[in-house]
C-alpha cells in the first residue's frame, strides 16, 4: 500500500526531514473508544509528534447495515430503522423517507401534517444544534456548555415525547402524513419552551461565543473557501458558513417550508475556519426558534383535518414500481434518500445521501495532515460530523 | 527516628489524603452544580478509590509499578515539608527550595510510570505536563525569590508567620502582583483549566490515565489528592497568612480551590503551545514586575 497516497503537497516533505532528524512515524488511534469521537468510527492517525502526516478513517463498527437492512423490513418497519442514521437529528430521515415512498404512491401529506412535519422538523434541528454547540465546547474541554445545552434539549426533548411518545427517535412521520395530530395545549408548550431556550441565549453566548479561550482554541483552525467546500460536497451550515447561499428548505421547499420565510444566513464571506462553522450554527439556533414560532402561528390557524392521507393498512403497504428521489435540510445539510421499488411489499434499494459522508471521509484525508493532536476533536465538533451517517 | 514521629508521618499521610479525597469530592458537586446538575455525593472520591484498590490491576512491566509509586512517595515526601497550624511540619523543616524540588518527583514518577505503558496518548500527556512546567514553574520562582528577599529567609513557616496579625499583613496584600501571577500558575500546577492539557480527555483519552486501571488507577486518584493537599497548602501559605489551627488551614485551603474549581468550569482549555505563552506573558510579566518593585524599589519590605 502506497503510505503517502493521502499526504498532500509538502507534508510528504515533513515526513521525510522528520525520519531524517530520527523522528519515528507511529499510528494513533483516534476512535472508537475515543471521548473525543462520535460514535463508533475512528481515524487511524500517522502521527510524527503530535503532529498528524496522514488519516486513515476507520469505519465498519456499527455493524448496522442501514441501507442493506432495509431491503428485507417492510416500508413501515423501516421507519423505525432510518431514524438510527443520524441519532443527533433523526427526524430529517424519516421526512426524507416518507416523501420519496409519497412520491411513488401518488399521495400528498395533508396541510396538517406538513405543518406538523415542519415542526418537528425544526426542533429536531434545535436539539442538535444543541448538542453540536454543546460538542464544540465539550471537545476543547468547556464540558459547563455540554452539560448547560444538554439541560435546554432535554427541555425540547419533554415536547417531543409529548406528541409522539418518544424522546429520542420519534417515529412520528409515516408515508402519507403523521401519526397524529398535535395533543391539546402542545403548541403553547413549544412556545413557552422557545421561551426559556431565547432567554438562554445571552447565557451561551457569554460561555462559548465570547469566551477568548474558545476564540484561541477555534480561530484559524482548518480553514476552507467556498469553492473547496463546493468541490468536496459539504453541505448545509458547513457550507453556509463559507457565505454559499444554499439551503434546500428555500431552494426545494418540501413540507409547509413553501408557505415560511426561511432566513439565510452566513457567518463567512468566502471562507470560514472553525470558529466561523461555530458561529453559523449560533446564527442558524437563534433563526431556527424563529422560524418555529413562524410555523406554529401558521398552524394554529389551521382548521382541523385529517393528518395523514389514505394509503390502506401500513402493514400490508405495497409501492408501486418506480424509483424516487426525495431530499430535505437536517441541521448538517442535505440530506437525501433515494428509493427504487419492485413493486413488492419491501424496498428494492434504499440509498442516503448523508451530509457528514463528505467532511468525515474525504475532507478528514486532506484537512488533518497537518494539524495537531489537540484539535482533531474540535476539527470534528465544528463539521458537526455524525459517524452512524457515515457507517450505514 | 522515634517511635512517636513515625506515627506522625502515618497519621499525616492518613490526614492529606482524607483531606485530598474530601476536596476531589467537593469539587465535583462544585462543578455539577454550576452546571445545574446534581452531581455525585461529596464521598464519592472515596469510594473510586476502594473500588480501583478492590479490581484487577494490569501491569505492563515493573517501570510502571515503581514509577506510580515513587510519584506518590515524592508528593507525600513533599507534604511532610508543608507547614499546617502555626508553622508545624512534620518533618521539622519547611524550606520551600527542597518542597519544590520534591514536588517535580511525583511528575517524574508519573512521566516514568505511565510511559513505560507504551500508549502515545499517555506518553503525550506526560510530555505536555513536563513542559507546562516550564511555564508555571519560572513565575512561581520569582515570587519566592521575591518573598525571600524580602523575609531574608527560604522557610514557607517563617513566610506564613511573618503574615500574622491580620489580613492586612497577608502577602495576599503585601504582593497583589505576585498572588495574581500565583493564582495564574496554581491552576495550572493544579492541571484545571484553560491548563488541564495533561489530561484533555477529548484530545489524547485522558492522557497518563489511559493505561491505569485498578489498583493504578487508585494510586493516581491518591496522587492527585495528595498533590491537591500540597499545592492548596503553599498557596496558603505563602498568601493567606497560614493557619493558627488545622480547622483554619483545610478551611483556606477550600477557598482557594473552590476559586479553581470555579475559573475550571468556565474555561475552555487553551492549545499545549498557547498554555504556556499564556503563562509565560501573564503570570511571568506579574511575577518579574513583583520581583523588580520588591527587589530594586524596596516597596513592600517593612
Amino acid at each position: 500500500m502506497n503510505r503517502e497516497i493521502y499526504l498532500p503537497d509538502g507534508y510528504t516533505t515533513i515526513r521525510k526531514i522528520g525520519e531524517r532528524d530520527g523522528y519515528e512515524v507511529y499510528d494513533l488511534f483516534f476512535g472508537p473508544n475515543h471521548p473525543g469521537m462520535h460514535g463508533n468510527f475512528g481515524y487511524v492517525l500517522d502521527m510524527m509528534g503530535t503532529e498528524i502526516v496522514r488519516v486513515r478513517p476507520n469505519a465498519g463498527m456499527l455493524h448496522r447495515g442501514f441501507e442493506k437492512a432495509m431491503e428485507r423490513k417492510k416500508w413501515v418497519q423501516n421507519l423505525a430503522l432510518i431514524p438510527r442514521v443520524c441519532v443527533v437529528d433523526p427526524d430529517p430521515n424519516e421526512v426524507a423517507y416518507c416523501q420519496a415512498v409519497e412520491e411513488l404512491l401518488g399521495v400528498e401529506a395533508p396541510e396538517r401534517a406538513r405543518y406538523l412535519r415542519t415542526i418537528t422538523l425544526e426542533r429536531s434541528r434545535l436539539t442538535a444544534f444543541l448538542m453540536g454547540m454543546g460538542g464544540v465546547g465539550g471537545a476543547i474541554g468547556l464540558y459547563s456548555a455540554t452539560y448547560l445545552m444538554m439541560a435546554d434539549r432535554d427541555r425540547l426533548l419533554d415536547m417531543f415525547e409529548a406528541l409522539t411518545g418518544a424522546r429520542v427517535y420519534h417515529i412520528f412521520n409515516v408515508p402519507g402524513g403523521v401519526r397524529r395530530d398535535a395533543p391539546e395545549g402542545w403548541f403553547d408548550g413549544v412556545l413557552k419552551v422557545l421561551d426559556e431556550l431565547e432567554s438562554n441565549i445571552p447565557d451561551w453566548d457569554k460561555l462559548v461565543f465570547e469566551n477568548p479561550v474558545v476564540w484561541a482554541r477555534l480561530e484559524g483552525l482548518a480553514p476552507i473557501t467556498e469553492e473547496e467546500a463546493r468541490r468536496g460536497g459539504l453541505v448545509g451550515p458547513n457550507l453556509r458558513a463559507t457565505g454559499a447561499k444554499f439551503d434546500v428548505r428555500r431552494d426545494a421547499p418540501y413540507a409547509a417550508y413553501g408557505e415560511l420565510d426561511v432566513e439565510m444566513h452566513n457567518a463567512g464571506d468566502g471562507k470560514a475556519d472553525a470558529l466561523t462553522r461555530a458561529v453559523q450554527v449560533r446564527l442558524e439556533y437563534e433563526a431556527t426558534i424563529r422560524l418555529i414560532r413562524q410555523a406554529i402561528a401558521k398552524a394554529k390557524k389551521l382548521p382541523s383535518g385529517p393528518v395523514r392521507a389514505d394509503v390502506g393498512p401500513l402493514h400490508k403497504l405495497r409501492v408501486p414500481k418506480g424509483d424516487a428521489y426525495s431530499k430535505v435540510e437536517s441541521s448538517k445539510g442535505e440530506f437525501g434518500y433515494y428509493i427504487v421499488s419492485n413493486g413488492g411489499y419491501t424496498p428494492y434499494r434504499v440509498s442516503v445521501r448523508g451530509p457528514s459522508m463528505p467532511a468525515g471521509i474525504h475532507l478528514a484525508k486532506t484537512q488533518l495532515p497537518g494539524v495537531k493532536i489537540d484539535d482533531v476533536a474540535a476539527w470534528m465538533a465544528t463539521l458537526a460530523i455524525c459517524s452512524p451517517d457515515i457507517d450505514r | 527516628m522515634s517511635s512517636k514521629m513515625i506515627l506522625d508521618l502515618f497519621g499525616m499521610t492518613f490526614f492529606y489524603i482524607v483531606v485530598g479525597l474530601t476536596f476531589m469530592g467537593l469539587g465535583r458537586k462544585i462543578t455539577a452544580r454550576l452546571q445545574r446538575r446534581v452531581g455525585p455525593p461529596w464521598y464519592q472520591s472515596f469510594l473510586d478509590v476502594f473500588k480501583c484498590f478492590s479490581k484487577t490491576s494490569i501491569s505492563h512491566n515493573y517501570i510502571m509499578d515503581l514509577g506510580l509509586i515513587m510519584a506518590l512517595a515524592g508528593l507525600i515526601a513533599t507534604a511532610y515539608f508543608m507547614p499546617v497550624a502555626k508553622g508545624w511540619t512534620p518533618a521539622g523543616s519547611s524550606s520551600i527550595v527542597v518542597i519544590l524540588y520534591l514536588m517535580t518527583i511525583g511528575y517524574l514518577g508519573m512521566a516514568m510510570g505511565v510511559s513505560a505503558s507504551g500508549n502515545p496518548n499517555a506518553t503525550i500527556g506526560i510530555s505536555r505536563a513536563l513542559a507546562l512546567m516550564f511555564g508555571y514553574e519560572i513565575p512561581f520562582a520569582m515570587i519566592i525569590l521575591a518573598m525571600i528577599s524580602v523575609l531574608g529567609s527560604s522557610s514557607l513557616s517563617d513566610i506564613a508567620m511573618s503574615q500574622a496579625g491580620g489580613i492586612q499583613n497577608w502577602n495576599i496584600i503585601r504582593f497583589p502582583l505576585g498572588f495574581l501571577a500565583a493564582e495564574i500558575a496554581f491552576q495550572a500546577m493544579i492541571g484545571e483549566k484553560p491548563y488541564d492539557h495533561m489530561i484533555a480527555p477529548a484530545e489524547i483519552a485522558s492522557g497518563p490515565m489511559v493505561e491505569l486501571g485498578g489498583k493504578f488507577l487508585g494510586i493516581a486518584f491518591l496522587l492527585h489528592a495528595v498533590q491537591l493537599f500540597v499545592e492548596t497548602g503553599l498557596m496558603v501559605n505563602l498568601f493567606l497568612g497560614g493557619a493558627s489551627t488545622w480547622y483554619e488551614f483545610v478551611g483556606k485551603q477550600f477557598v482557594v480551590y473552590f476559586t479553581s474549581m470555579v475559573i475550571n468550569t468556565v474555561f475552555a482549555r487553551y492549545r499545549i503551545e498557547q498554555g504556556i505563552k499564556h503563562l509565560w506573558v501573564w503570570a511571568g510579566s506579574f511575577a518579574a514586575i513583583q520581583l523588580v518593585l520588591t527587589r530594586y524599589f524596596d516597596i513592600f519590605s517593612r
